[in-house]
């Protein structure tokens, strides 16, 4: 009997380990290629079959990446409007968040309510408004601009505001009678303890804003203000080369700074996710 | 707002009129009034849900009544913002601040009334020591026990020597061992040593006895009566107070008050009991109307035989606790009722025994409003 069921359990883990690493390779098999690709001559890696080893191995296409005069730039002007929006939204989510969460104001949850309602309308609704207002300002064709748009958003306001109503009321309480208004205990209370949720809001903008597409392309118009991912396909588009191997290197390296962080700081995205799901 | 003399009477005596707090339709606190005197300990005692805790948020600023007036000392307190009402909280939980050390945890409350650093730095240690944590000052509160939790909570409060100490429910999360040796230590501390106006949040009468100078016992959001111990104990002023204090609890017993000859009857149904005439001018006017009679359980005798005066009943059960026994037992089957015998006593299952109160310590209550006749 004992032993039997001892080997049904380590079948099932088996089976399980097996059928979760199968999706794992599905699941990465294209970054796998992508890598592997990216130190091939575009000759090889166009072939069929597919073949993967690099024969011969060589760096060229990261060579012609860094050739690129614009490149430096791209990854700079990327950097700055992540940047941007990452502090942004530290801040003005933060607040927010903390407010829905511990002030009480008339209207509070009904304003709350509207937000939400937010998360329904769909992007490609307020692109033409957004654009009407940066045109308004003068700032279309500036990082600076675009990252205005994104200084604080919804899901991180909730994420916030769910992570607030986490922290148990009475340590407000005595912040309150040890003489901190809303404000003071939302600098020396509030903000100290909610490390780890600020943690989670940082890195989802960061990968965010790192990968965003659709904004920095219509919002910005010269190549040398361009982000790395409008940058790369605006290079692409103008066939700047012919081959398709540049591009993946250049993805690459457009994606390693998202990788590293994702592996240094996902327990924070796990926190975040678990936060969110904690409270309704 | 002006300054108070020194030696006021009123310097940090806590009084509220007519304080009412409602949450949507719950009445968690109904028309409270309640004084307590410059340096004296209150305790308040109740049911869990009855309104203590929010009564202390009242005063403490962090609920605003919806009625009625909050005074601290000679100030009318209701639109105080808790900040500047002088009164410090610990709470149940404790509630200290997770990523500070205990150091400045204690120091917290300083920093934010602008107390110049070395002061600060001072005040501190003194406390700390006083409270025996010094060497904890520079951890965490999570590498706290529970006891070194409650000793920074504590310090905390003290720190800021304010007019009014809250304490809600403070030894409830430790063990029952450390809880007894802390009342004592909370009382000479916050009483003896300190001198300061405290109110003292718990539902543990044991609690509530042995630390009081009075306690005032709330029920469903309304105060049942003020007193000092002894007084509820002895005097208690309705049937809530008397079957809430004592353990265990009082014995009820329900019936007509009769008249015979000249003697007052209580007729329980199944047997007559006589009252002695002590209690015949109170019990008088009563004649005719439901009244319930309060015996506590210390204060009935049980013996193996009849005796003269003694009533019959039949034993049901029984809790030995070493040095003494609780038993339980019916009249005629019906209800039951306790009565402490000492340890020595042989008794068994569904034995007949023979009880008789102590007919000096007789409770009598209106059965209509539960209020104490005698
Ligand atoms: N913030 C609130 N919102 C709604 N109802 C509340 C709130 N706080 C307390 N109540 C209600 O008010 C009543 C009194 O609560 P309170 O916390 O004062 O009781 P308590 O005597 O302290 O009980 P315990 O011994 O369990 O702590 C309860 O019925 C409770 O449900
Ligand atoms: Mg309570």
């Amino acid at each position: 009997m004992r032993p039997s069921l001892k080997l049904t359990k380590m079948g099932w883990i088996a089976l399980t380990y097996f059928v979760l690493s199968l999706f794992a390779f599905i699941y990465l098999s294209p970054f796998i290629r992508s890598f592997v690709a990216s130190f091939m001559t575009w000759e090889q890696a166009s072939k069929y079959p597919p073949e993967w080893i690099p024969n011969p191995f060589t760096l060229e296409n990261y060579m012609k990446l860094f050739r690129l005069e614009l490149f430096p730039r791209w990854i700079f002007n990327t950097a700055l409007y992540a940047g941007l929006i990452v502090v942004g939204n530290i801040v003005f989510s933060s607040m927010a968040g903390y407010a829905f969460a511990r002030l009480k104001f008339p209207g509070r949850d009904a304003l709350f309510s509207a937000l939400l309602a937010l998360l329904m309308i769909p992007i490609f609704v307020t692109l033409v408004p957004n654009y009407i207002i940066i045109y308004r300002l003068g700032l279309i064709d500036n990082i600076v601009g675009l990252a205005l748009l994104s200084l604080a958003n919804v899901p991180s306001t909730f994420l916030m505001r769910q992570y607030f109503l986490s922290l148990p009321q009475e340590v407000f309480d005595a912040a309150r009678i040890d003489g901190c208004g809303p404000i003071k205990s939302f600098f020396y209370i509030g903000l100290p303890l909610a490390k780890p949720a600020l943690g989670a809001v940082a890195v989802y903008q960061f990968l965010g804003a790192w990968n965003a597409f659709l904004g920095p392309l219509v919002f910005l118009r010269s190549p040398e203000n361009f982000t790395l991912p409008v940058g790369l396909s605006f290079a692409f588009q103008r066939s700047m080369w012919t081959e398709y191997t540049p591009i993946i290197a250049g993805s690459l390296v457009a994606a390693a700074p998202t990788i590293v962080l994702f592996i240094a700081l996902n327990k924070y995205l796990i926190k975040g996710i678990v936060v969110q799901a904690g409270k309704g | 707002m002006f300054k108070q003399v020194k030696g006021d009477e009123n310097m940090a005596r806590v009084f509220l009129k007519n304080v009412v707090k409602k949450f949507g339709k719950v009445v968690a606190v109904n028309n409270v009034t309640l004084e307590v005197k410059d340096k004296e300990f209150m305790v308040l005692l109740g049911p869990s849900g009855c309104g203590k805790s929010t009564t202390l948020r009242l005063i403490a600023g962090l609920e605003t009544p919806d009625e009625g007036e909050i005074w601290i000392g000679n100030r009318l307190v209701n639109e105080i913002d808790p900040t500047k009402r002088n009164v410090a909280m610990v709470f149940q939980s404790y509630a200290l601040y997770p990523h500070m050390t205990v150091y400045r945890n204690i120091e917290f409350p300083l920093k934010m009334a602008r107390v110049p650093k070395e002061e600060r730095r001072r005040k501190v240690i003194e406390v700390a020591r006083f409270l025996g944590i010094e060497d904890l000052l520079n951890r965490y509160p999570k590498q706290l026990s529970g006891g070194q939790q409650q000793r920074v909570a504590l310090a905390r409060a003290i720190v800021r020597e304010p007019e009014v100490f809250l304490l809600d429910e403070p030894l409830s999360n430790l063990d029952a061992k450390l809880r007894v040796k802390m009342r004592f230590e909370l009382r000479r501390l916050l009483h003896d040593e300190l001198q300061t106006t405290t109110i003292y949040v718990t539902h543990d009468q044991v609690e509530a006895m042995t630390m009081a100078d009075r306690i005032a016992v709330m029920n469903a959001g309304k105060i049942m009566q003020v007193g000092s111990p002894i007084d509820v104990f002895e005097k208690p002023a309705n049937i809530f107070v008397a079957g809430f204090i004592g353990v265990p609890p009082m014995n009820f017993f329900e019936g007509t008050l009769i008249e015979k000859q000249n003697n007052l009857l209580l007729d329980l149904g199944s047997i007559l009991f006589r009252i002695p005439k002590t209690y015949y001018s109170t019990l008088h006017p009563h004649v005719g109307s439901e009244i319930v009679m309060g015996i506590r359980p210390q204060d009935i005798k049980v013996a193996l035989e009849p005796q003269e005066g003694s009533y019959e009943g039949k034993i049901v059960g029984y809790e030995p606790l070493g040095t003494e026994t609780y038993i339980h037992f019916t009249i005629n089957g019906i209800k039951e009722y306790v009565a402490v015998i000492p340890r020595g006593m042989r008794i068994s299952l569904k034995q007949k025994v023979y009880w008789k109160p102590n007919l000096q310590k007789l409770y009598f209550f209106r059965k209509s409003t539960g209020e104490a006749i005698y």
